[in-house]
């Protein structure tokens, strides 16, 4: 099965996707999907996106990108996590079947 | 929780605290965040600037079920020293949502967050997710007439 590689973006590369990281790295390992978690700010997500297989945001996208975007704020409300993290893992299969 | 967890209290700073204000702007709110905060060392004189235009690019307005917060953060370069800053207005103050900047939210519950180790403070940041994501604890905050009770409730 791939590795995947994901960025994990937030506005400053420092507090929400610190947060998302986390929820992401257990969603991955409950799912047995093996996984790279790169945290960047938004701004660099351009310039990694093509050596990554997914993007997972808590800000608005900038542009658009190559790659699939997930906004990922539900993980911070708590409004509507259990459908993101079902988006997330399906998209996650989805790329690894490719 | 267990006894070695980091809580959101461990990062408040009384000065920083600010209860019962009338701001009508976010940028009124970081001016008086800021003053605070660089006249007692926490912040550099880059703070103010950044954080406005941080706020402008990459706003930080949570909607949530009942009612709006928001997180202003901005380069950790900016701050010196860390700390949580609770601001309580007493009316809502608008801030763009995260998710969608053409949307406002109306916070009276702000905190501002001032962090300068990237990755480093995953406790605290997910306790105060879980403390965001409890209605009845954020209208306890949002009325604490002191700032004992901040700190008492951000210790849960």
């Amino acid at each position: 099965m791939k590795k995947l590689n994901v960025l994990v973006a937030c506005g400053a590369g420092i507090a929400t996707s610190t947060v998302v990281m986390k929820k992401v790295e257990d969603l991955f390992a409950e799912n047995n999907i093996d996984a790279n978690l790169i945290q960047i700010k938004i701004a660099e997500a351009a310039g990694k996106q093509d050596d990554a297989d997914m993007l997972i945001s808590t800000t608005v996208l900038p542009t658009e990108f190559k790659i699939p975007a997930i906004k990922a704020m539900a993980f911070l409300t708590g409004i509507g996590v259990d459908k993101l993290k079902e988006e997330i893992v399906s998209k996650a299969r989805e790329i690894q079947a490719q | 929780m267990s006894e070695n967890t980091v809580e959101v209290s461990d990062y408040l700073r009384d000065q920083l605290i600010l209860l019962h204000t009338s701001f009508k702007s976010s940028k009124e709110l970081f001016t008086a965040v800021n003053a605070k905060a660089e006249a007692d060392g926490f912040v550099t004189d880059q703070f103010l600037p950044k954080i406005i235009k941080r706020e402008a690019t990459f706003p930080t307005g949570l909607q949530l079920e009942k009612r709006g917060v928001a997180i202003p953060h901005t380069d950790a370069d900016t701050i010196k020293k860390e700390f949580v800053a609770v601001i309580v207005n007493d009316d809502p103050v608008d801030f763009s949502r995260m998710d969608d900047p053409e949307q406002q939210v109306g916070a009276k519950l702000v905190f501002v967050l001032g962090l300068n180790q990237p990755h480093a403070q995953l406790d605290m940041l997910q306790a105060l997710m879980a403390i965001i994501q409890d209605d009845a604890l954020i209208a306890q905050i949002e009325s604490a007439d002191s700032k004992g009770t901040v700190h008492q409730l951000l210790s849960k």
